[in-house]
C-alpha cells in the first residue's frame, strides 16, 4: 500500500520539482514577452509623455481612461495612413508574388547563364533597406536615371518630379519595395516549385494536359502551403514598410506616402505623445495578431490535408 | 491496340551511347518485357517509345505510323511510373478523370467512363478517397486505370513493382497479368527482375550495355541463351560456365576443362556447330540440371559452400575460374570440404565461343 502511494505521489513530485527548477526561466520569458505589452497597455491609458517630467511608472497621475482610443477612432490621419498602408500592400504583395512565380517558373528549367542570373536576381534582397532607399531616392530625382531613360526612349526631355508628386511618390515607393522583395518571393516559390514531383508532371503530360493545365492542376495545388507561407511573410513585412520609404520620401510630399509605421515614427520622435503612440501600436498589434492567427489556422489545415 | 516496331533505334547522350542500333518488333496485344541490369538502356528505350526522349537516329512505328515528332501527350500511350506518380492531392475519382477532363470531354461522358473503369478495376468503393493514403496495389490499379481510361493503344510500365516489398510482389504480379488479359493491350514492361519478366511476359528482350542481347519467350531465353551474358543473367543462380578447349576424343568431340578433365562427349547438334571453330569455349549448364554421379562420370570438385533455402539446396563447388553451382531439390548431405562429382544432363549442355560469347548452335 505504501508502495502504491509512493508511486502515485512520485510523478507529481517530479513535475513540481521540474516546475520549481524552470521557474526562473519561465519568469524571464514571461517578463520579456509580457512586460512590454503590459507597459504599453498601461501607458496607452494615460497622457504620459517623456516631457511630462515624471517616470513612466507614475503615468497613472495622467490617467485618461480610454481617451487615446477614442481619439484614435476619430484620427483621420491615422485612418488615411492605414488606408495607404493597405493600398501599398494590395499592390506590392500580389505584384511580388506574380513576378516571383514567373521568375521561379523560368528558373525551374535549365538555361545558359542560369547561375549568374540567379545570383544577380537575389542581390536586391541583400541590399540594406536604407541603402536601397538612397538608391531609389537618387534614381527618381527629376534629373535622375529614370527620367534620363524615359527621355532617351521617348525622344524628348522628361523631367517628372517623381518624389514631389503625391501619386507618383507612392508609385516610386512601391516600385522600390517590389524591386527589393520580389527576390524573396522568387526564392521561396522556387523552392516550392522544384519540390513538385517531376513524374506527376510527366504523368499529366502523357495524359494530354497542356502546360497551362499542368500548372493549374498539378503545380499550383502542390505549392499551396508554400504559397500561403510566402504571402503571409510578405503581408506582415509589407505592413511594417518603413526604412526604404522613409529615406525616399519621409512620408511626403505632405502625408502622401505616410504609412502606419511612418506615422507612428513621427508621433514618437516629433510629437512625443507616447501614450497615444502606445494606443496605436497596441491596436495594430491586435489586428495583425488576428490576421496571423487566421493565416496560421489556414496553414495548419492545408498541412493536414497535404500530409 | 497496336504493334510497335523499333528500327535501328540509337540514343546517345553526348559521347555516351545509351542504346545501340536496336531492332525490335512487338506484336499486337503482346506483353513484352525489357529485361537487363541498370544502365542497360531499357528505360531509355521505354522513354523513347513514350516520347519523353527523342531518338538520336532510327524509327519508332506504332502500327504503320512513324512517331517521330509526335509529342508524348498525343501518342496514345499509357504510362505507369515506377512510383505510380498518382496525383496525391486529388481523389481517386479525380485521378481517373484527369485525362478525359484535360481533353475537354463532357462531364456526363467523363462520369460514365470513370464509372466503367472503376467497376473493372474494383475501385468503385474507393472513388472518393484521397489518393495519398492508398495501399500500393490500389495505387497500381489507379495508375493503370488513369491510363486505361484514355484507351491507349500501348501500355508502358516502368518497373512498377520495384518499390513493393517482396511478399506483396507475387500478388501484384498476378493482378497485373490479369489486368493485361482484361485490357488485351500491347504492353511493354521494363524490369531488372528476371522473375517478373519470366512470370508475366509473352516474350523477353534481354539487354545489356545498350545492346539487345536476345529476344524470345521466357523458356527460350532460359533454355537457349544466345550468348554468355544472357546465360549468366537469366536464372537464379545463372548458368555455370567453365572455360575449356574443344578436343577430339575416341568418343567424339569433348571440351577439355584442364584440371577438371574432359567433359562427356558433346551432343551431336553442338558438335556439328563446334566443328567449324577452334579455340577457347565456355562449357555451360544450368545449376538445376545437374545430378550427383559416380567418380569418373562427371566433374570432380570440392564443396566450398552450402546454401540451404528450404525447398532447395545450392551447393557451391570449386572457386575462381572453375566455380560451379548445383541446385538440388532436397538436402543431398554434402558438407564443406567434401568432394562431389556432378554431372550435367546431356541435353542441358550449352557451349559458347569464348571469343565472341555467342552460343554454338546447329545450323
Amino acid at each position: 500500500m505504501q508502495a502504491s502511494k509512493a508511486a502515485s505521489v512520485l510523478p507529481d513530485e517530479g513535475a513540481r520539482l521540474g516546475f520549481r527548477l524552470t521557474l526562473p526561466a519561465q519568469i524571464l520569458v514571461l517578463f520579456i514577452a509580457v512586460f512590454p505589452l503590459l507597459m504599453q497597455l498601461y501607458i496607452s491609458l494615460t497622457d504620459w509623455s517623456p516631457l511630462s517630467g515624471t517616470g513612466w511608472w507614475n503615468a497613472w497621475s495622467m490617467w485618461n481612461s480610454f481617451a487615446n482610443y477614442t481619439d484614435l477612432a476619430a484620427d483621420a490621419r491615422f485612418w488615411s495612413a492605414l488606408k495607404r498602408t493597405a493600398i501599398v500592400m494590395i499592390v506590392c504583395v500580389p505584384a511580388e508574388f506574380l513576378l516571383g512565380l514567373a521568375l521561379a517558373t523560368l528558373f525551374a528549367d535549365e538555361f545558359p547563364g542560369k547561375r549568374i542570373f540567379y545570383s544577380i536576381l537575389l542581390m536586391p534582397m541583400m541590399v540594406v533597406p536604407a541603402v536601397a532607399g538612397y538608391m531609389f531616392f537618387m534614381l527618381f530625382q527629376s534629373g535622375g536615371p529614370v527620367n534620363d531613360i524615359l527621355s532617351a526612349m521617348s525622344g524628348f526631355p522628361v523631367t517628372i518630379a517623381w518624389l514631389s508628386d503625391p501619386t507618383l511618390a507612392l508609385i516610386a515607393v512601391m516600385v522600390a519595395d517590389i524591386w527589393q522583395w520580389t527576390p524573396l518571393m522568387f526564392l521561396i516559390l522556387l523552392a516550392g516549385l522544384v519540390g513538385v514531383p517531376e513524374d506527376q508532371i510527366k504523368a499529366a503530360t502523357l495524359l494530354g494536359a497542356n502546360p497551362w493545365q499542368r500548372f493549374v492542376t498539378i503545380v499550383l495545388p502542390k505549392m499551396k502551403t508554400i504559397i500561403i507561407i510566402a504571402l503571409a511573410i510578405r503581408v506582415i513585412e509589407n505592413f511594417k514598410i518603413f526604412d526604404t520609404l522613409y529615406i525616399m520620401t519621409g512620408g511626403g510630399p505632405g502625408v502622401a506616402t505616410e504609412t502606419i509605421s511612418v506615422y507612428i515614427y513621427k508621433l514618437t520622435t516629433q510629437d512625443l505623445i507616447w501614450g497615444y503612440v502606445a494606443a496605436i501600436a497596441l491596436a495594430i498589434l491586435i489586428v495583425l495578431s488576428i490576421a496571423a492567427v487566421f493565416a496560421m489556422k489556414r496553414m495548419a489545415r492545408v498541412r493536414e490535408v497535404a500530409a | 491496340m497496336s504493334t510497335i516496331h523499333l528500327q535501328n533505334l540509337v540514343k546517345k547522350f553526348g559521347d555516351f551511347t545509351a542504346l545501340q542500333t536496336m531492332d525490335l518488333a512487338i506484336a499486337d496485344g503482346e506483353f513484352m518485357a525489357l529485361l537487363g541490369p541498370s544502365g542497360c538502356g531499357k528505360s531509355t528505350t521505354m522513354n523513347m517509345i513514350a516520347g519523353m526522349e527523342e531518338p538520336t537516329s532510327g524509327k519508332i512505328l506504332f502500327g504503320e505510323r512513324d512517331m517521330a515528332g509526335v509529342p508524348m501527350g498525343r501518342r496514345g500511350v499509357g504510362f505507369v511510373f515506377q512510383n505510380y506518380a498518382i496525383f496525391t492531392h486529388m481523389s481517386v475519382r479525380q485521378n481517373l478523370a484527369y485525362g478525359p477532363k484535360m481533353r475537354g470531354a463532357p462531364k456526363a461522358e467523363i462520369d460514365r467512363r470513370v464509372g466503367a473503369i472503376a467497376e473493372m478495376l474494383q475501385l468503385t468503393p474507393l472513388l472518393d478517397r484521397k489518393a495519398d493514403r492508398l495501399s500500393v496495389n490500389i495505387l497500381q490499379r489507379v495508375a493503370i486505370g488513369r491510363s486505361a481510361i484514355m484507351e491507349p493503344a500501348i501500355f508502358l510500365l516502368d518497373e512498377p513493382l520495384s518499390n513493393v516489398d517482396a511478399a506483396f510482389r507475387a500478388v501484384m504480379r498476378t493482378e497485373l497479368k490479369q489486368l493485361q488479359r482484361q485490357f488485351r493491350q500491347t504492353m511493354v514492361y521494363v524490369t531488372h527482375d528476371q522473375l517478373e519478366a519470366m512470370t508475366m511476359a509473352d516474350r523477353i528482350a534481354v539487354m545489356d550495355h545498350g545492346v539487345l542481347q536476345q529476344v524470345g519467350t521466357p523458356l527460350e531465353v532460359y533454355n537457349n541463351p544466345a550468348n554468355v551474358f544472357v546465360a549468366r543473367f537469366i536464372g537464379a543462380p545463372g548458368m555455370n560456365l567453365l572455360k575449356g578447349w574443344l578436343a577430339e576424343s575416341d568418343r567424339g568431340l569433348v571440351v577439355d576443362l584442364g584440371p577438371l578433365g574432359a567433359t562427356p562427349p558433346l551432343p551431336v547438334e553442338i558438335a556439328d556447330a563446334a566443328s567449324r571453330m577452334r579455340g577457347e569455349v565456355f562449357y555451360g549448364f544450368r545449376p538445376e540440371q545437374v545430378t550427383l554421379a559416380e567418380s569418373g562420370r562427371g566433374l570432380c570438385m570440392p564443396v566450398s559452400f552450402v546454401e540451404r533455402i528450404g525447398a532447395r539446396t545450392i551447393i557451391h563447388l570449386g572457386d575462381g575460374e572453375t566455380a560451379v553451382k548445383a541446385v538440388f531439390d532436397n538436402d543431398v548431405g554434402l558438407a564443406i570440404g567434401q568432394t562431389a562429382v556432378v554431372a550435367p544432363a546431356a541435353e542441358a549442355v550449352r557451349v559458347f565461343d569464348a571469343a565472341t560469347g555467342l552460343a554454338l548452335r546447329a545450323g
